[in-house]
Formats: C-alpha cells, structure tokens, sequence
C-alpha cells in the first residue's frame, strides 16, 4: 500500500509547488481541483478491505473537491473579469522556493516527530505539513480573493491528510468529519464569493481594507 | 634553521623601511624589498622543513616574555604577506609617486612597512598581549594608509567606518584573550586540545575575527575602505590584510578546543556570504567596490572550506574535512594573489583615466593592452575557470562537499545546501567579472578621458606580471604547492598530515597544462585561418546602424540588471528616472545606485538609535556641581535604601 | 594501441555527428507544421560554406574576438571529451572529473560572452547578459543534478556517476535536466532559434558579428554542446553500466534521439517565453533536481 500512496502524496506536494509557480488563477484552480481528486482517493487506497461507506465519501470527496468547488471558483472568477495574479506580495519565485524549503523542512521535520511506526515511511505527514504551509503562503503572499481560497482550500487538504493518519483506527469519525470538512468548505466559499462580489464587483482582497473603518 | 636570521633581516629591512620612507624613497624600495624577500625565504624553508622556528627571549614587553613562532600555518600566511608586500611596494613607487602625491607619499611608505611588520608580527606572536599590541598596530597602520589621501571627505570617512569596526572587533578579541588568560593562567599560547573547558572562547573569537575578514553582515566597513584607499593599499588589505582575520580563526580553532556547532555555523555563515558579497558585486558600478565585495565573497567560499573542515574534525577526522581545509587555504594562497592582481590592474586603469566608475571608461584594450590582458587573466582565474590556480582551489572545496555529501554522513545536510550557494555564486562571479572586464576594457571608451589612457610603466607592470605568472604557475602546478598547504593542515589538525595528496592534484594540473596548450594552439589555428582566409576591418554592424556612438554600448548597470532584479529584496537598488516625453523629448535620464544596504539600511538606523539613547543620557552631564552632588546623594540614599530593605528581608 | 583508437573513436563522433542534432530538430518542427523543411545536413553545408569564407571583424575589436570562440569551442570539446559514451567508454576520469566538466562549460561562457562583448554593440551586450543571468540559474541546477547523481551512485567520477541510472528520482532528474537542456542551448521556450535580428534573442544576439570560421567554429561548438546535454541526459537516466556493450550503444543513440525529438516537438508546440518567465521555469528545473537529489539521498541511505 505505501508506495502507492507515496506516489500520490508525492504528486500532491508537486501540485502545491505548482500552485504557488504559477501566475494565472485557472491552473492554480485546476492545481487545486487535482490535488483534491487525488487525496480523494486515498481512503481507497489505504483503507484495503471494500466499504460502501468508504466509496461513497471518496466518490463525495471528489466530486466536490474536483468538480463543484472548482466550478464555483470560476464562475466567480468570470464573473469577476480576472484571469491572473498580477502583483503578488511574495513573488512568484520567491514563493515557489519558499515551498520547495518547507516541503523539504517538512519531511526533515517528520521524521523527528514521534508517529507510529506505521506511518513512518509514509509520505503523509510530510505531505500534510507541505500542504498547510503551501495553504499559508497562498493566504499570505497573494493578493486577489480568489487565490487566497485556492490557498484555504489547499490548507485544507494538509488538514485532511492529517486525518487519514486516523483512517485505521476510527473510520467513521474521519468519514463523517471529511464530510462535515467539505460541506463547510462549500458554504464559507460560496458566502464569500457572493458578498465579496456584490459588495465591489471585484474580487481583490487590497480593496477590501476600505471597510477597516 | 636559517630561518631566525632570515626573519631578523625580515624585520629591519621593515625598520628600515619605516626610518627611511621619508626621506630616501630608493633606499625605502630597497630596504622593504629585501624584508618581505627574506620574510619570503623563512617562510618556504619552514614550510618546505619539518620543523616549525621557536624563538623565546628573557627580555619582557608589557610584563610579558618575548615568544616568536612560526609553523606551518602562519608560514603560509606569512609567504603570502612576503609576495603581496614586495609587490605592492615596488608598484607603489611609481603608483604614489612624490610627484603626483608630494605631500602623502613620504607617509604612505613609512606606514606601508609599519603595516607589513605589524601583521608579520601578529603572525608570529604565540603571546595573547602580543597577539592584540601587533593586531592593534596593524589596524591602525591600515587606517592611516586607507586615509593616505585625507584631503578628500570619502576617504576620511571610509577610513573612520574601518577604525571603529576594526575596534569593535578588536574589543571581542580583547575579551577573548584576557579570558583565556585568566582561564590557562597566562599568556601564552599554544596547542591546548585537551582543555575541554576552553571550547565556548572560540564564539568570542569568531566575531572578531570574522569582522576583520569581512564577513557577511559584518563587512559593512570593507567596500569603502578597499574602494577608497590607494589600489596598492587595497591589494595588501584584500590579499593579505582580510586574511589575518581567517588566519586567526585557524590558528585558535587549530589550537583550542572546538564547539560542536562551530562547524555548520562557519560553514553556513560562510555559503550565505559568498552568494551575497558576489550578487552585490555584480551590482556595483565602481570598480573597485566590486572587487572588495568579491572579496566578501572569497572570504565566504574560504569560510565554507574551514567550517568543512571543523566538521570533518567533527565527524572523526573524516577525509573529505582535509580536503576541505586543504582547500580553503589554497584558495587563501589564490584569493591572495589574484585578488592583489585585479586590485593593482583596477589602481592602474585609475592612475590613466582618474575615474573608477566603469560607466565611463570603455575601450582600453587598445591604449593598456598590458593592464587588460592581465586583468582578463585575473577575471579567468577568480571565476574559478581551468586552467587558472582559482579552479584549483573551488575544485578541492567543492570536491570535498561532494565527498561530504556522497558519505551519507550528518554533515551532508550542511554541504549539499552549501554546494548549491557555492555553484550558484560562481556563476554569478563569472558574470560578474566578464561585466568589469568587457565594461572597461572593451568597446568603445565612453568618455575622452577613458579615450586618453596610457599604459603604466615598467614598475607598475612589472609586480602585475610577477603575480599573474604566480597565478598561472600554481594552476598548472598546483602539487608543488601541496607540501606547504599539508603542512599547514597538518599543523592544524595533526592527524590529517599523511603524506600524499587526498585529491588527484597530479591529474589535475596535467589536465590544466594539457587545457592550456590545447587553448594556445586552438587560437592561433582559427587565427591563421582567419587571417587565410582575407580579413578586413568593419564597422560594429550592429542590425545596420550606421552611426554608433559610445552611448549605445551596454552599460554594466543594464548588464547586471536581470540578476538585480532578482536580488532586489536585499540588494535595495534605487533608481532616478526620467522617462522621454513627447515627440520630441528634450531630456531623459536614468541614475541606478546600489547602495551599501547592510550599512544604510540596518547599521546606521540601529547607530542613530543607539546614539539617540546616549546622548538623552549625556543630558546627566552638564558640569553643574550642585547637581553632581545631588546625585552623589540620591545614589547615596538608594544605596541605603536597598540596604535597608535588604536587612529587614 | 587501443586506447588511442577508441580517443579517436569519440573525437570523430563528438567531431561529426554533433551537427546532425540541430539538423534533426528542424526536420521535427517541419515534419509538425506539415513542411519539407531544409535538409538533414544543412548544418553541415552551413559550416562548409563558412570555413571558406573570409572574416570582418568590427574595428573594436580585439584579438580575442577570435581567440574566444576558439577557446570555448576547444573547452565544451574536452567536456564533451570526459562523457563516456556507451561502450566506446569514457576519458580515463579522475577523482572530481565531473567538476572540471562543469567548470569547462563555464570556460566556453565566459569565452563567447567575452568575445560577443568585443563589439560594443548594444545587441550583443544584450544577448551577452541574459546568457550569463540565466546561466546562474541552469548552473545551480546543473550542480544539483550532478550532486544527486553522485549521491546516488557514491562517486565523483564522471564513469562511474554515469554508469548506474538515477534511481527513483529519475523522472525528476530528467526533467530538471531537460529543461537545463532548452536553457543552456538557448531553444525554445528561453530563446528562438529561428528569429534574427530582434530584441528577443540570446544566443543568435551574441554571434551577431562574427563572420567566417570563427562563426562556423562558434555554430559548431553549439552543436556539440547540444549534443553533449542530451548524451548527459541519456546517460544520467539510463543504467548504461549494466546493460550489454551493443545495447547501450543502442539504448544511448535511441535516447539521444528521443531528447532530440523532444527538442523538436517543444520548439513545435511551445511558443517562446516572455523573458521574465524564464526564470521561473529555470527555478523549477532547480527544484526538479533538487527533489531528485533528496530522492537520491533517501534512498542511498536505506
């Protein structure tokens, strides 16, 4: 099981240094919408033994993470007339390295965390560290609204891979709390998009400081 | 041994050279010539010999005996002085002639064999007072040389920024010395391993050390004071002077006990000051403030060597540490002479046009072919380019990182990010050096004075070819140099002195002179066959302009534009603009400065602050008596206070 | 006896099948847009043709406008020299050969930025300060991939770096080096080969004013240095070592083959990037080789 999910893992670490490399908001979006297919697929590989149950929250996990969130994003994203980033607070290059040095300092890092022997050789506490660090560099370093979700979402996705750690030991809590994760996700970011698009037509955050008042 | 009297000629050629500078230049020239010549000879006998010179006296200084040493390491250092003083000496003559310099040059003679005695006094002192009175000369002798041409404001103020970082460094060693004295008991000094209690000194010695070698952030009185004082001074002080701060951190990390973190500290310090000092020099526009930063930058790379070598101290004296070290102090040697090389060069292409920003000189190949054929060789080798001595030296640090790193030893984790900054430096230092080198020697000259240059004559030259051919030979040759550089690595660490070389260095310079000769016959092959072929002069076609003129020539603000790009977080450039408006534009102009970041923008703030704090304390002072004693008794009164309270607890 | 005929073995092939490769890339890109494209040789008329012409050369200029090319031309040779190729083999190698490699690469940059900035012209500074900028990137990805390849396989010599593949990292070596690859042979999406006279250009901006054989050693030398990328490539990925002598031959001309029809098929469908990407794509073939030097280290510690 483990070098599969490796693999995954390991293709969702490149996908947030991808995330944070590239300046147009669509491949961010679609960065995003593949890293979440692809954790969704996780409890499938990890959990061995067949489980409707367990079928029926990746096929969830998915189609949320992979096909409504990212369609909510760019419609949001159309409707807001925005297509890049164009002037970032960390630069693009700078963010990527950035990245790249927390992917590294996560996996040294993990191994001086005391897991079980089981996750051990496992990519997915490093993963999960990646992903929430990745998550901050995008809330902190960017500026247009619709990046910083890419960024909560992808925070996100580190928070549940932290989860799978459990996955043996108590399913259904994870299952449920997976669920509740995304049906939260949905609505924060569709609350979001709406006020923040009616109030300014626009969706860049640096307007937003107006309301400090 | 000869080496006593050849060290006794040593030091009263230099006396000499103090008594007569004044008055009897020739006699001067002379007199230091033949001490830094027999400084030299002691030298290479004590490094070619086994034994290292001891020399102890009854007569005391300071309440202190006499005791002079020279091994293996100092002799090192000590042979690079030699070469390095004699050479700038001889340029100097004609360089800060009394025609050009009536009033400073008698001064700037005397003091030139004060600087060269004190540091050589520094290196032999195994006495810690000793040790600082020497260190304390040398630094001031270096003040008043830097300040040779006081007259000017930049000059004097380059020179304060160098006396008050010099004495903040001097301050730590101070405290480093006296404790060690009051820990062993004495003065003297000399190989005490075996006192583990000792290790937590060297964190006091690395500051001051590190503040006298430049190193990143604490170089901040280094490119003012390399740019602002004569070229020869500035060689001696790039070369030679820089270096006794590293030779200080070798000779007590050679003779104390070594913290453990010692190692990646240096070795990490060190890779951050290479990638730094190189992406500042390529930004400077004047010449001789990017040779300084280079500067930072080798001490960097040297410092990476020496933080390799604790490490593989560390890791149970472990091969890959000897090459390190072994490499480090070849680039020591290196650094020294190309560096005195391109700083002498850079002194010559000022003494023709009078300008050292590179912006507006241009096209000097053609009245100084000398001076840039030499400096083109001293760009080659400091870019660490075969077959030049720079490679050698890189290619034993690198060559011990990947050692470092192909062990699956701990250290990996601080070699391989240190490989990459190093590789990543040297590109960049390439960069850098085609950008002074082209700037100033090629194209068109951009101003008439630049137009104007002439060539140096033979005393300018003459010391330039001595210290490229030495640039070359230790390319080409680098194992005749190998049995000084183990010799001083096995003074340092005394279980790395087996005999043959760790690295190929055989190879190597065969493979060099092998490179060389298929060079010299590639070019004069496509030469002739150019010239077969017909040949004729045209015009710069340049996508058919017919007119060029000096103005449209890259400048080397536009060349290293990109990469300033990229390092302006930390380089901070600034810019004036003024953009053409209009059809017909009536003006534009565009001023770039990279200015000394680390100084303006975090010393000085921090300065003001500080001198803000005491000068609100200074207002305590005022000279009014009445008040003084009504201090003296509020003291008085919470002196009593707090006796008080103490009693009844 | 043997020794010296297999040197001249390699020479040759270094010498004459270097220029096919740009050949090779043009009959891809003609073959995508549905032309006939110049022939396979083209180069090698091109070189022909110029050895016989006669040199001007700009009144600025200084001898080294033709020492320069030489130089760098003879340097990526004795690069090019130290890679084994298959079981032809390689120079007998040294302890830290693979540095010396990299550092004659850096030789032949500084020898033909040198010789562009000769002119003086505006252009060639131009061409002269993107090579040198963006090689401080491809080298600090260079050194990184030949860090992994010797942590993988324990050594410092450039045969025996070669002759294992790069473990499970090779994908990510591959592509770090691929992209090294388009960067340093100046192809696209870092510059355009095909366009002259714009502002857009590295290599073509550099070589604007050299004329005659010092042009067709300069063309010649670029060829071999694209040659010499793609056999790195080929063998850094490739367990050359362990096959047998006619099939690593086979699997080395295949795979120089298929980087050269890669080349093709990018410069196909990519378009050239604007110049302040570049060095984001540059910074990802760094990471690229960083991780695979990270996956080298892991997996040579187990």
């Amino acid at each position: 099981m483990s070098p599969l999910v490796n693999i995954i893992v390991g293709l969702a670490m490149g996908l947030n240094l991808l995330a944070l490399g590239s300046s147009r908001l669509p491949s961010v979006i679609r960065a995003m919408a593949v890293q979440g297919v692809l954790l969704g697929m996780l409890p499938l590989v990890i959990e061995t033994d067949f489980d409707w149950m367990v079928m029926l929250v990746a096929v969830v996990t998915m189609a949320v993470k992979g096909v409504l969130i990212p369609t909510l994003l760019r419609r949001a994203m159309r409707a807001a007339n925005i297509e890049r980033e164009m002037e970032p607070f960390i630069g693009f290059v700078p963010s990527l390295l950035l990245g790249a040095a927390g992917t590294i300092a996560a996996i040294a890092g993990a191994r001086a965390l005391p897991l079980l022997t089981e996750h051990a050789d496992t990519l997915l506490v490093p993963g999960a560290l990646a992903s929430v660090f990745t998550g901050f560099i995008l809330l902190v370093g960017r500026a247009k609204a619709i990046s910083q979700v890419c960024g909560y979402l992808i925070l996100e996705n580190g928070i549940y891979l932290f989860g799978m750690l459990l996955i043996h030991s108590t399913p259904l809590l994870v299952e449920s709390g997976i669920l509740l994760d995304l049906t939260v996700g949905v609505f924060v970011i569709g609350i979001i998009m709406d006020r923040i698009q009616r109030a300014f037509d626009s969706l860049d955050t640096r307007k937003l400081t107006a309301l400090r008042e | 041994m000869m080496s006593g009297p050849l060290l006794l000629l040593g030091g009263i050629g230099l006396l000499a050279g103090i008594v007569f500078g004044r008055r009897r230049p020739r006699l001067w020239l002379v007199a230091t010539v033949i001490g830094n010549a027999s400084l030299i000879v002691a030298a290479a006998l004590v490094l070619s010999g086994p034994d290292d010179w001891q020399w102890r006296n009854g007569f005391p200084i300071g309440g202190e005996l006499l005791h002079f040493r020279l091994d293996g390491l100092s002799g090192l250092f000590l042979l690079l002085l030699g070469i390095v003083g004699a050479a700038g000496a001889i340029y100097a003559r004609e360089y800060w002639s009394d025609e050009h310099h009536a009033e400073s040059a008698p001064r700037g003679r005397a003091w030139w064999s004060a600087m060269i005695l004190s540091m050589t006094t520094v290196l032999l002192s195994s006495n810690g007072l000793h040790f600082l009175i020497a260190w304390e000369v040398f630094a001031v002798s270096s003040f008043f040389l830097i300040t040779l041409d006081r007259a000017n404001r930049e000059v004097r103020a380059a020179g304060w920024l160098y006396l008050a970082c010099s004495h903040v460094g001097t301050l730590c060693l101070f405290g480093f010395f006296a404790t060690l004295a009051a820990r062993t008991g004495g003065w003297e000094l000399g190989p005490m391993r075996e006192q583990a209690g000792l290790a937590p000194l060297l964190w006091l010695a690395l500051p001051g050390f590190a503040l006298k070698a430049g190193l990143f952030p604490v170089h901040i009185w280094l490119p003012s004071a390399h740019a602002n004082a004569p070229s020869h001074v500035s060689a001696l002080m790039s070369g030679v002077a820089i270096k006794l701060g590293i030779y200080g951190l070798l000779r007590f990390s050679g003779w104390l006990p070594v913290p453990a973190a010692l190692g990646p500290v240096v070795i990490s310090v060190g890779a951050v000051t290479a990638l730094l000092g190189i992406a500042f020099a390529f930004a400077q526009d004047d010449v001789k403030r990017l040779l300084a930063y280079c500067s930072v930058e080798n001490v960097g790379i040297i410092f990476v060597g020496i933080g390799g070598g604790l490490l593989g101290m560390a890791h149970a004296d472990a091969p890959w540490g000897r090459v390190l070290l072994a490499g480090a102090l070849l680039h020591v040697w290196n650094h020294g002479l190309f560096k005195a090389l391109l700083f002498l060069c850079a002194g010559s292409v000022l003494h023709a046009t009078g300008t050292r920003e590179m912006t507006r000189l241009g096209g000097l190949w053609r009245t100084m072919p000398w001076t840039a054929s030499l400096f083109a060789l001293g760009s080659v080798a400091i870019s660490a380019l075969p077959p030049l001595n720079g490679f050698v030296g890189e290619w034993l640090v690198y060559l011990g990182l990947f050692d470092a790193s192909t062990s699956h030893g701990p250290a990996a984790w601080a070699a391989m990010p240190a490989t990459l900054m190093l590789a990543t430096a040297g590109a960049l230092a390439l960069a850098t050096f085609l950008k002074a080198g082209a700037v100033i020697f090629l194209g068109v000259p951009r101003t008439r004075a630049a137009g104007h240059a002439h060539e140096g004559g033979r005393l300018m030259r003459g010391p330039m070819l001595a210290l490229a051919a030495l640039c070359v030979g230790t390319g080409l040759a680098p194992v005749l140099l190998w049995p000084a550089i183990n010799r001083a690595v096995g003074v340092w660490n005394s279980s790395w002195v087996a005999g043959a070389p760790p690295a190929p260095l055989l190879t190597l310079g065969l493979v060099n002179l092998t490179l060389l000769a298929a060079f010299a016959a590639g070019s004069v092959w496509l030469w002739r066959k150019a010239h077969a072929n017909g040949f004729r002069r045209g015009l710069t076609w340049d996508c058919g302009y017919a007119a060029p003129t000096p103005r449209m020539q890259y400048t080397g603000g536009s060349f290293a534009g990109i990469v300033t790009g990229w390092f302006a977080e930390i380089l901070r450039p600034e810019r004036v603009q003024q953009r053409p408006r209009g059809p017909f534009p009536s003006s534009a102009r565009r001023i770039q400065r990279a200015p000394e970041t680390v100084l303006e923008r975090v010393i000085a703030p921090a300065a003001a602050g500080v001198l803000r704090v005491s000068s609100a304390a200074r207002r305590l002072q005022h000279g009014r008596v009445q008040f003084y004693i009504l201090y003296l008794t509020g003291g008085l009164t919470a002196l009593a206070i707090i006796v008080w309270w103490g009693g009844i607890q | 006896m043997t020794s010296i005929l297999e040197f001249i073995l390699r020479l040759a092939v270094w010498l004459l099948l270097a220029p096919a490769l740009p050949g090779i890339i043009n009959k891809v890109k003609a073959w995508v847009a549905g032309r006939q494209g110049p022939p396979m040789g083209q180069l090698y008329y091109d070189l022909a043709r110029l050895w016989k012409k006669s040199v001007v050369m700009s009144t600025l200029a200084s001898p080294a406008f033709i020492i320069g090319p030489a130089v760098a031309w003879i340097a990526v040779l004795v690069a090019a020299m130290f890679l084994p190729l298959g079981p032809v083999g390689g120079a007998p190698g040294f302890h830290g050969d693979v540095l010396l490699f990299i550092y004659l690469l850096a030789v032949a940059r500084f020898c033909t930025t040198w010789a562009a900035m000769e002119t003086g012209s505006a252009f060639e500074g131009m061409g002269s300060a993107r090579e040198v900028s963006y090689a401080v990137l491809s080298e600090a990805a260079l050194m990184t991939a030949v860090l992994s390849l010797g942590v993988q396989s324990g050594s410092v010599t450039l045969n025996e770096m070669l002759a294992t593949s790069a473990g499970a990292g090779a994908v990510l070596l591959a592509a770090g080096l691929f992209t090294v690859l388009l960067a340093e042979n100046s192809r696209v999406p870092f510059d355009d080969p095909n366009t002259h006279l714009e502002l857009t250009m590295i290599h073509e901006a550099m070589v604007l004013d050299h004329s005659g054989p010092p042009l067709a050693v300069i063309l010649h030398g670029a060829s071999m240095k694209l040659m010499l990328f793609a056999v790195l490539l080929a063998e850094a990925v490739l367990p050359l070592g362990n096959m047998q002598p006619l099939m690593a031959t086979f699997a080395l001309i295949g795979a120089v083959l298929a980087v050269t029809i890669g080349v093709g098929l990018v410069e196909s469908l990519l378009a050239r990037f604007a110049f302040r990407r570049a060095p984001l794509l540059l910074t990802t073939a760094f990471l690229f080789c960083v991780f695979a030097l990270l996956i080298a280290w892991k997996g040579g510690a187990a």
